[in-house]
Parts: structure tokens; C-alpha cells; sequence
């Protein structure tokens, strides 16, 4: 026989209670709220109490996802043994998700101090966020004296000390860890782009290079080897990567703007505005837009070049390069908009010097 | 200087010992034997004196053990080494409570509030001594801050119940007990309150009703009493007399059930109303579809006032 459930006996009418009554055995006779009653207690009393019930440390660990801290914090307290450090962990966390970082830190420490190594990492975390980089670099570090092969602890290190500002360290770290970890391919990729980021092109390429080799749908290890190549000034090579990209995904922007850069260099100007406008068609991007004014610029064309750098300046209003950009094709551009059909009263040619301006472009490099 | 062979790897060789000597303690007293927790605990304190956990379990122990001035002192010992130990704060409340130190007991749940304002312990029995020093509007203010943080609290809607009830406020307390009930169906200390909130209001059908579902939990001679009282307005003589009968057989030298049983027997040789399985009897609701069909109607509704 099996129970109604304790809704059922909430929400069920006079004519239901009763039938429930007969068919539980129960007395069904007298005021609808008392046999209501009857056969809720009936059901409370039989029905199988539930095989899992959430312990205080579960509790407290859902407070904390659910947004309490507070609370949280408070059943994690009540856990709390003398000699077991998950709950500091725990209680860590709850004080960095209500925000007292400094006390969050403390209870990780305490975590670590009474054996579990991994409270380091957690007060690394704490300390970062917080804004203290070196501070979470150098508690990386002590975890790392134990377990000098985690993965997590070395790129949580990296990430600590190229926010802090040291970034050759943190691609010293890299390396490190792409030489423990060589089956991990996402490490070389991390590690290209770093060296991307900090100058590094040749060294960038290569690092992007046997990441793709990898795996060779990688795109963002694509995209980044073409970038790497560009900035490296192996533009022939360059272009043939960054074409692969675009084999792969067709709508990437940077690739696109990549591409432009490239051709433009290679001075293939009419292939170098296909690709920069379809770049600025997918991601309108100052910097792309630049590009494209640029290369617009050299391609004779003033009007379509003042309209991109107008667009830049409805992004960035005082962009010193969109300004300069339209107020160097400005007039010209003007000149051609404004018909022929006015018939200007006879002026003396102002003899035009013609500046001579060579507009870099500029490759993205993320 | 050579250390014994255990302790050569820590700095403090007495921290191996205190550590095992403490858990010993606390394994002692968990299985009861409260003789050798305090002899384990004894050794902890010799070993470290400014030991705050020590004291702590001492203070349970004597509470434990019924010795209350040696748990305060314990406890106040605890609190003189860590001022800011909850447990410490909330034991020495408790061992204060139990000799009726109320306003002394106020005091430490105020020291504790100020540590931990957000104290569910401490804002529910703080509320409970202001209770008991008849301080009810200050006591809902109590029970209100728990409702605040934990709506879910059965047993602060029942002590916000029984506060409103003690300030003339019947509505109130119902709606509380109400609330209580709802969010633990079971809670023995709101159908006591509820039975008194029914007695007051001369509902005798639901004040037998309430007092029998909380006898059905714990036995004590007052249920019994009023139940009797309720069923001699029922004019259940039979009822009552056996209502009457139990609360003597559990304390023999009640006075009012001594007399509710003589006026029992009295109403006894005039009237006796069977009520059959109707254990709503004397709660008539027009309408309800139950007391529409019942057969004993027209009498309950002579006795629902």
C-alpha cells in the first residue's frame, strides 16, 4: 500500500480524505481539519524518513553557494574540531565569499598549518583577491616546496606573478610546468600567448607551434602562432597560418584583422581592406577600425577612410589617431563628396603640400 | 638533552600528551563516564593551566554531574582565559539559568551578543531569561531577531507564542503556535502552550483535543488537569474522572485534581456525554463538510461555545 504524500493530504478534498481514511484504516469520522490531521500524522509517522540527510559541513558548504556567507560562515564554526582542518577550509571560504579576506586568509593558514596542504592555495586565492599578488605567489610557492608537480599551483603561480607584474617569471613558470606536464597541451598554448603578450615572438611561435601540433583545431593556438609570425616579421608564413585560421573558424575577428595587417605589409592593399572590413563587420573594434581607416587611406579611397575613423570616434570620442586619421583625409574626402556641379568663382590654387604620412597598422595580438 | 622518542619530532613535548589527554577526556565524557572525564581533564589542566577548552568541558562536566556552582566557576574560568568563546559564554548562561540567576544569565548573553550579534543560541535564550523575569515585550524583540534570521525557527514562533499569550494577546500566540506547528507538527512545548491558549479561551473541544496530542508525546500531572477540567465543560464526566484519576496517580498530592475529581464524580450521577470516535467533539465549524455528516452534531453544538 503505498502513502499519499503530505501535499496530497494538504490540498485533498472532503470526498479524498475520506477515501484515504478507508483505504489507510483510519478513524474517518469528525471536522475535515482533525481527519485531515489524522492522516497527515499517519503519513508523517509511516513514511520512510529520507536515506540521506545533509550534515552540518554539507550545510554550511551549500550556504555558501546558495549566497549566505553569513550563515555559512556560523555552521562551519560549529564544526569545528581540534584537530581537523577541512572546516577551516570551509570556513575560509565563506569569509571570502562574505568578503572579510584578511580572516579568510588566517583560516587558511590555520588549515595549513594543521596538515592540509592545500589551505596554501586557498590563501593564495584569499590573498589575490585582496589585490596581495606576491603575497598569493609566495603561498603557491610553499605549496609547490611539497608538491612541486601541481599543475593548479603552478599556473595559479604564473597568473599571481604576471599580475603582480613579474611577467618573465611567470613565464619561467610556464615553462616549468609545460616541461612536467607535456601531455597537457593547453599549457603550451598558456605559455605562447604569455610570450606573445611579453615580446617574446620568435620564442611564441615555436610555444604556439607545438600546441597546434597537438591539437591542430586549436584555434586561439592558431590564431596566436599568426599573430607571433606577424609581430616576428615572417609575414609570408604569417599569412599562410592566419588563412588556416580563418579555414577553421571564418569568423574570427582578430584572425581577419590579422590578415589585413599582413597583407597590407606585404602591400596587397585591396586584400588588406576585405579582410579589415569584415573584421569591423564582426567585432566593431577601435583598433580594427583603425586599421581599416589606414589601409582605406593608402587605397585612395578618403570617404570610406573618414567614415571609419568616425565610427572610432563614436567609440572613443578624443581617439588622438582617428582624429588625426580624419583630419588628414578630411578634405579631400570632402572635395569628393561635394558635386562638381557648383561652379566656383575662380580662386587662386593654393599649392597643396602633400604630407607625406605613413599610417602603421597594427596587429592584434589577442 | 634527550627527548622521550614520541615527542622528538615536536617543539613542545607536552603538546602529544595534552592533545591525547584532552581527547580522552572529551571520549569519556561523551560515554557518559563523567568520573573519568574529570580525571582527564584534571591532567589537561595540570599540563596546561591557561587551557580554555579544559575548563570548558570541565564546566560541562560538573553541569553534567548536577554540581551548577562548580559549572559557573569552571565556565568563568574559560571565559577569564578566552573572553570571546561562544561556548564558554552560552554554558556559564545555561549553569546560571539552572540556579535561576536570571538577570546574571541576561547579562552573559548580552557579552556574547556583543561578540556574536548574529547568535541564534544566545538571542533564544536570552529571550527565554527576560521570560522569566516577566519581561515579555523585551523578550518578543528576542525572538524577533531570531525570526528575522531563521524564519523557520519552531521554537521562536512557540516562545514569541507564549510571550504574546502571557501579554493578553490570543490572536497573536495563535498565529504563532500556528506557525510553530506547522514548521514541526510534533513540537511537544507549542501544544502544551496551545492547550493553555484554549483553556483560556473556555474552547473546551480543543483544549481536550491539544491536551490529549501533547500527552501522546509526555506525560505531566497539569495536562492531565486541565484535560479534566476541559472534559467537566464537555460535561464528560467518565472523561473526566479518568483525566483526574491520572493526574493524581502521577502527583498524588494535587489539590485542584483532587477536587475536579469530586466535582467529576458529582457531575458523574447526573450527566455523562459518550463521545465515540468523534475526538473533535465540542469543536463544531458550520459547514465543514465533517460536521455536516456527524451524527453527535446537535449536542457538540450545545457544548462549542
Amino acid at each position: 500500500m503505498s502513502l499519499p504524500s503530505l501535499a496530497e493530504v494538504e490540498h485533498s478534498d472532503w470526498p479524498s480524505l475520506q477515501r484515504m481514511c478507508e483505504t489507510l484504516g483510519l478513524n474517518p469520522k469528525g471536522r475535515s481539519a482533525i481527519v485531515r490531521m489524522r492522516v497527515a500524522d499517519y503519513v508523517r509517522h509511516r513514511a520512510h524518513p529520507p536515506s540521506w540527510r545533509p550534515a552540518r559541513e554539507h550545510q554550511a558548504a551549500l550556504l555558501t553557494r546558495l549566497g549566505h556567507p553569513d550563515l555559512a560562515e556560523r555552521v562551519w564554526e560549529s564544526t569545528i574540531q581540534l584537530e581537523a582542518p577541512a572546516p577551516r577550509v570551509g570556513l575560509g571560504h565563506a569569509q571570502l565569499a562574505g568578503g572579510f579576506l584578511a580572516e579568510a586568509a588566517k583560516s587558511f593558514a590555520r588549515a595549513a598549518q594543521m596538515g592540509d596542504a592545500s589551505g596554501e592555495l586557498h590563501r593564495a586565492e584569499a590573498l589575490a583577491a585582496g589585490g596581495d599578488y606576491q603575497g598569493a605567489a609566495t603561498a603557491c610557492e610553499t605549496y609547490l616546496a611539497t608538491h612541486a608537480r601541481d599543475l593548479r599551483a603552478l599556473l595559479m603561480k604564473s597568473s599571481f606573478l604576471a599580475r603582480s607584474g613579474f611577467e618573465e617569471e611567470a613565464n619561467k613558470v610556464l615553462h616549468t610546468a609545460a616541461e612536467l606536464h607535456p601531455e597537457v597541451a593547453l599549457i603550451r598554448r598558456t605559455l605562447g600567448l604569455a610570450l606573445l603578450r611579453t615580446g617574446h615572438h620568435a620564442a611564441a611561435a615555436d610555444a604556439l607551434q607545438e600546441a597546434v601540433h597537438r591539437d591542430p583545431k586549436d584555434v586561439d593556438a592558431v590564431v596566436g602562432r599568426g599573430a607571433a609570425l606577424l609581430l616576428a616579421g615572417r609575414t609570408r608564413e604569417a599569412i599562410g597560418v592566419l588563412r588556416e585560421a580563418l579555414e577553421i573558424d571564418p569568423k574570427r575577428a582578430d584572425a581577419l584583422n590579422n590578415l589585413g595587417v599582413a597583407y597590407r605589409a606585404m602591400g596587397r592593399t585591396k586584400s588588406a581592406a576585405v579582410n579589415l572590413e569584415r573584421a569591423a563587420k564582426h567585432r566593431e573594434s577601435p583598433r580594427i577600425l583603425l586599421n581599416l581607416g589606414k589601409v582605406l587611406e593608402e587605397a585612395h579611397e578618403p570617404a570610406e577612410a573618414v567614415r571609419a575613423y568616425e565610427q572610432v570616434l563614436k567609440l572613443r570620442p578624443k581617439d588622438s589617431e582617428a582624429v588625426a586619421g580624419r583630419k588628414r583625409v578630411g578634405v579631400s574626402a570632402k572635395a569628393r563628396r561635394t558635386p562638381r556641379k557648383r561652379v566656383a568663382s575662380p580662386r587662386k590654387a593654393a599649392p597643396t603640400t602633400r604630407r607625406k604620412t605613413t599610417p602603421s597598422s597594427e596587429a592584434t595580438t589577442s | 638533552m634527550t627527548l622521550p622518542s614520541e615527542t622528538t619530532g615536536r617543539f613542545l613535548p607536552s603538546v602529544d600528551r595534552l592533545e591525547n589527554t584532552m581527547r580522552a577526556a572529551r571520549r569519556a565524557f561523551d560515554h557518559g563516564d563523567l568520573e573519568g572525564a574529570l580525571r582527564e581533564d584534571d591532567v589537561a589542566i595540570q599540563l596546561k593551566p591557561e587551557y580554555d577548552a579544559a575548563w570548558l568541558l570541565r564546566g560541562h562536566i560538573f553541569r553534567k554531574d548536577g554540581n551548577i556552582p562548580g559549572a559557573i566557576e569552571a565556565f568563568a574560568q574559560a571565559l577569564k582565559i578566552n573572553g570571546e568563546s561562544q561556548e564558554g559564554w552560552l554554558g556559564l548562561a545555561s549553569a546560571l539559568h539552572e540556579v535561576g540567576r536570571f538577570e546574571e544569565e541576561g547579562e552573559a548573553y548580552d557579552r556574547l551578543l556583543k561578540i556574536h550579534p548574529r547568535s541564534i543560541e544566545a538571542w533564544i535564550d536570552k529571550g527565554a531569561a527576560l521570560h522569566a523575569l516577566g519581561d515579555y515585550r523585551e523578550a518578543i524583540a528576542c525572538y524577533d531577531k531570531v525570526l528575522g534570521m531563521r524564519p523557520e525557527h519552531a521554537a521562536a514562533w512557540n516562545n514569541k507564542g507564549a510571550a504574546l499569550l502571557r501579554l493578553g494577546d490570543d490572536a497573536g500566540a495563535a498565529r504563532c503556535m500556528d506557525e510553530a506547528l506547522h514548521l514541526d507538527p510534533d513540537f511537544y512545548d507549542a501544544m502544551a502552550n496551545r492547550v493553555l491558549l484554549y483553556r483560556k479561551m473556555k474552547r473546551h473541544g480543543e483544549t481536550v483535543f491539544w491536551a490529549d496530542r501533547a500527552l501522546r508525546f509526555r506525560e505531566a500531572p497539569w495536562l492531565w488537569y486541565v484535560k479534566g477540567t476541559a472534559h467537566l465543560g464537555l460535561r464528560e464526566s467518565t472523561l473526566a474522572m479518568k483525566a483526574f484519576e491520572r493526574a493524581l496517580a502521577l502527583d498524588p498530592k494535587s489539590k485542584e485534581a483532587r477536587a475536579g475529581l469530586r466535582k467529576a464524580k458529582t457531575l458523574h450521577q447526573t450527566k455523562d456525554f459518550y463521545r465515540g470516535v468523534y475526538e473533535c467533539f465540542g469543536t463544531l465549524l458550520v459547514g465543514d463538510p465533517g460536521c455536516e455528516e456527524c451524527e453527535i452534531r446537535a449536542r457538540c453544538r450545545e457544548v462549542t461555545t
